[in-house]
């Protein structure tokens, strides 16, 4: 590793772009450090793509910093791109190109020579043989582009992958390859910058979520802590029947209530629960775990857990 | 250099079959030429009296030289479908960034330690070479006719001539190629494409107006094609260096312009 790969591989410092009265990104700050998987969220419209575009020169920002490894993402451009591989969430190919020719043209644009092995072993990962690589563009389905698009931006092997929505158009097998693709290089150390729709994807691979809502970052951490924000599903099934007047206490929400079964949204500790439910004929008590999905969702409408 | 050069041969590559077509059918045109001038022999006074009074006019003194042997052999340097086409070819290579931009190519280029100005050179640079092949396929034309068709008796146009027409003419394609670079550096290829294709036809009607109704003389030298002096060259006048220094400078303004632009924008589709 060289002393500029020591660097932190994102460091955005006060990001921010407008577009003459709309603000698309408001004062990003966040660091993405080594061997890390971010999870990039948010609606449609809420700055995602722009961030990417501006970590990858393509835009250029109101105001704010980049650094790539610690080059400055527009000063020092180019060192910067040569150690990102890139996969664009719509992917800009000429029709009359084989996908063979896309791999090598792009291949050609990086500083360091690909390794065809590794090309070749991406290939049968993602189920692209040769015969289909021979193939005009033209008659590719929209799951072989993507699985060119992710070749493309594995091939060079670069110390950072910024990954636009990599699962989209992709079979739940592919996304299953996907997934140990990405856990494969999370291995060797490399950092995956994605953004994504897809909850449980990123529950899954990802160390820590940045969620943006109108150009503003309202929830940065990790996936586990994120989880634990959102109430556990709790459903006590009663012996005999009960009231439904028993007081609960703050934090928890009563979603059903009938003589023999409650079913709860528990945010907090369950002991005070316990305590209320002590002096009733509890026959059986089911404790599900917060889904990362619900913390998502109550952010995208609210911005606040 | 090799990421440049890469770019370069991809955009030969897919031009490829444009140009060839291009190119043939430019060299069968000027083949086509020599035949009919040679067909006409000895009766090119009596052609040029059928010609609309407008078109007399315009021709002025240079009547009798393009109603000739060798101005029929040398019509397609100065022919307006000719030159329309050659010029919608022109607008068409010049304005690729545009193009690059729009589809979302730029983004998997310029996602590499690839410099954005490469994408401008590139397409100067294509732009050249396209230029200069149609024109070399036009005098290859030409001069694989007059040696096939043409009795030798009959009076070739001088290489001299030929040469100058195609220098002025390709000058005049290397002006409309800046300007609709920098247009197509600047805004999306439709956009870039039929702006410089309507400047084209406004700059060709001004110098029209210019030669045919006095009050309009005064603003023609805003028009590139007044630079553009074919019926001069045919009567066998040198071709003005100022003429040239003219289209090239505005070839250059609108490279530096196409620059500085691109090196700015937000890339964005």
């Amino acid at each position: 590793m060289s002393s500029t790969d020591a660097q932190q591989p994102i460091s955005i410092c006060g990001l921010t772009k407008r577009y003459g009265p709309l603000t698309a990104l408001n004062n990003l700050n966040l660091d993405v450090g080594h061997g890390e998987v971010l999870g990039f969220l948010g609606l449609n419209g809420a700055g995602k793509t722009t961030t990417i575009r501006l970590l990858l020169d393509l835009l250029r920002p109101t105001s704010g910093k980049v650094f790539i490894f610690g080059h400055d993402c527009w000063a020092e451009s180019l060192a910067a791109r040569a150690r990102i591989g890139y996969l664009p969430g719509e992917l800009g190919l000429y029709p009359d190109l084989t996908g063979l020719e896309v791999l090598d043209f792009l291949a050609g644009l990086n500083r360091q020579p690909v390794d065809k092995r590794h090309r070749q072993q991406l290939c049968d990962r993602l189920e692209l043989p040769p015969p289909d690589l021979r193939r005009r563009l033209r008659e590719y389905s929209t799951g072989m582009k993507r699985k060119l698009g992710l070749v493309q931006a594995f091939q060079a092997d670069p110390p950072l992958l910024i990954l636009d929505e990599p699962t989209e158009g992709l079979d739940p097998l592919m996304q299953e390859s996907i997934y140990e693709l990405l856990a494969d290089v999370k291995r060797r150390g490399r950092t995956v910058f994605m953004s994504s729709h897809v909850l449980s994807e990123v529950e899954r691979v990802c160390d820590r979520i940045a969620l943006l809502r109108q150009g503003e970052l309202v929830l940065l951490s990790g996936v586990q802590e994120s989880r634990r924000l959102a109430p556990r599903r709790v459903r006590v099934i009663f012996t005999e029947d009960v009231s439904a007047d028993a007081q609960l206490p703050p934090g928890h929400e009563r979603v059903e209530a009938t003589p023999r079964q409650w079913r709860l949204n528990v945010a907090g500790p369950l002991g005070p629960l316990l305590g209320v439910l002590a002096g009733l004929p509890v026959k059986d008590l089911e404790v599900q775990e917060g889904r990362l999905e619900d913390v998502v969702l109550k952010y995208y409408r609210e911005g606040k857990p | 250099m090799t990421g440049p050069f890469l770019l370069l041969q991809l955009s030969l590559k897919r031009a490829r079959m444009l140009l060839l077509a291009t190119g043939l059918l430019l060299a069968a045109f000027q083949m086509l030429l020599v035949v009919i001038a040679g067909s006409i022999q000895g009766e090119f006074e009596q052609l040029a009296s059928l010609l609309p009074d407008a078109v007399r006019s315009l021709l002025g003194p240079s009547l009798a030289s393009v109603m000739s042997f060798g101005g029929i052999v040398c019509l397609g340097y100065f022919h307006p479908g000719i030159v329309s086409g050659l010029l919608a070819l022109t607008i068409a290579l010049a304005t690729l960034p545009a193009s690059e931009v729009e589809t979302g190519f730029a983004d998997l280029i310029l996602a590499r330690p690839l410099a954005r100005h490469w994408i401008i050179t590139r397409t100067i640079v294509l732009v050249l070479l396209a230029v200069s092949l149609m024109l070399a396929v036009m005098m290859a034309g030409t001069w694989s006719g007059l040696v096939m068709f043409a009795s030798p008796k009959a009076p070739w146009p001088s290489l001299r001539i030929v040469g100058s027409l195609a220098l002025n003419l390709g000058l005049l394609l290397l002006c409309w190629g800046g300007i609709a670079t920098a247009f197509g550096a600047a805004c999306r290829r439709g956009v870039a494409g039929a702006t410089t294709g309507l400047l084209a036809l406004a700059a060709f009607l001004l110098d029209y107006a210019g030669r045919l109704w006095p009050p309009a003389e005064k603003f023609a030298w805003l028009s590139p094609f007044r630079y553009f002096v074919p019926f001069d060259l045919v009567m066998g006048s040198p071709l003005p260096v100022e003429n040239l220094v003219v289209l090239w400078a505005v070839a250059m303004t609108g490279f530096v312009v196409a620059y500085l632009v691109f090196s700015q924008r937000d890339i964005s589709h």
